[in-house]
């Protein structure tokens, strides 16, 4: 019986050490590869900008970024959006133009979409028709026949309706929120 | 239990004993994360390394673990193996590890590892259970491989990533769906079987020479 307990409380403490000491060593790693995912595409939501810089806007509860060129001059602001998918969290950024009156672009940072159907959300095809559209706006998604780029409407991935609704639920219902806080601080 | 080779040990694993193919054990990786060549192989490294990893530990433990307790011990050892590989891919290899998402911790459930740790390392001793283990390993890896060439060839078009058919190939979206992991998985099946059926033969009058 002692035997049982020492054994165990043994293994586990052990066990407990060797994550800890494995934690600590990989944990600035997994940091900066989380950063640099970030960083890569923030770049290619502004990717006919060379070298820009970003810097976080101290919002509450939002993540938005305020993009600049190698000449300090506003290209846009990024907008941190997440998404229930159909199999996860979808973490995306959305782009906006300085006047924010348009969408820049799009982007997928995260995301466990079935590949193939769900996952096509990261391909270009689907990701630029939200360029141009005013977010503002609720954008609306279609099936089958071609979307109307005025009428904020985008096209959903055939066999993958879930995962584009979520998409667009989700820019639905940050874009204003965001818009409204980005024209607080930048006020200030 | 008659010693046995090592080299008989790790051979096993890989036609006889196929953890997939024969003993149809870890189902749940071999189906959930074989849409690709490279899922299948990071799949089957990290589960091996956990294997490998828990086989040594278990068999060097096993004079010191009780019975009662040796099922919660062996749970932890794994538990910890697997943690360790789940954050060595997010440090190392992040699109790997963002492509198998969930299913790298789910290795900890993998019946592959708790039935050979069962089954065989903790009865034999090191040496054989390593051996044993890089077998089951590399038997694993390797049919998560063929599952996952098979379902990017015929669902994504493409093999390792790299584009095989030009603009007029539209994929068999299937296949890279759960019922094409069923369907592979049982065609697969019934050709390995057959092929083993085959040689089986051969292999019965090989071993019978060698004994005599």
């Amino acid at each position: 019986m002692r035997r049982m307990i020492i054994v165990l409380t043994l293994v586990t403490v052990l066990s407990g050490l060797v994550l800890a000491a494995t934690f600590a060593s990989l944990s600035p790693r997994i940091e900066l590869n989380r950063e640099r995912a970030l960083q890569a595409s923030l770049a290619a939501l502004f990717s006919d900008v060379d070298e820009p810089q970003f810097e976080q806007l101290e919002i509450e509860e939002m993540d938005i970024y305020r993009g600049e060129d190698a000449e300090g001059r506003l290209i846009g602001y990024a907008v941190a959006v997440t998404a229930s998918g159909y199999n996860g969290p979808i973490s995306m950024l959305l782009g906006l133009t300085p006047d924010l009156q348009q969408i820049e672009g799009l982007q997928v940072v995260e995301n466990l979409e079935t590949p193939g159907l769900g996952g096509r959300i990261t391909e270009e095809q689907f990701r630029e028709q939200f360029i141009g559209l005013d977010p503002m706006q609720s954008i609306t998604t279609i099936r089958h026949v071609e979307p109307d780029p005025a009428a904020n409407e985008v096209q959903a991935i055939s066999g993958a309706t879930i995962s584009t609704d979520a998409v667009v639920d989700a820019i639905n219902r940050r874009a204003e929120k965001a818009i409204d806080a980005i024209r607080d601080a930048e006020d200030r | 239990m008659a010693t046995r080779s090592i080299t008989y040990e790790f051979a096993k694993g890989l036609i006889k004993n196929n953890p997939v193919f024969v003993q149809v054990l870890g189902m749940c990786p071999v189906l959930a994360v074989t849409t690709s060549v490279v899922n299948g192989l990071g799949m089957g490294m990290a589960t091996s390394f956990v294997l490998v990893s828990a086989a040594l530990i278990g068999s060097l433990i096993k004079p010191l673990v009780p019975s009662e307790v040796r099922i919660p011990v062996y749970a932890v050892v794994i538990a910890t193996f697997v943690t360790i590989a789940d954050l060595v891919l997010r440090a190392f290899f992040p699109p790997l590890s963002a492509s198998l998402g969930p299913y790298v911790p789910l290795i900890v459930v993998n019946c592959v590892i708790m039935g050979r740790i069962e089954a065989f390392a903790t009865r034999n001793g090191p040496g054989p259970a390593v051996s044993d283990a890089l077998g089951m390993g590399a038997g694993f890896t390797a049919a998560l491989m063929v599952l996952g060439a098979v379902r990017e060839v015929l669902g994504s078009g493409a093999f390792f990533g790299i584009e095989l058919f030009g603009e007029g190939f539209t994929p068999l979206l299937v296949m890279i769906l759960p019922a094409g992991a069923f369907l592979t998985l049982g065609v697969l099946m019934a050709i390995f079987n057959a092929l083993k059926e085959g040689s089986h033969t051969v292999l019965i009058k090989a071993e019978s020479k060698a004994e005599a």
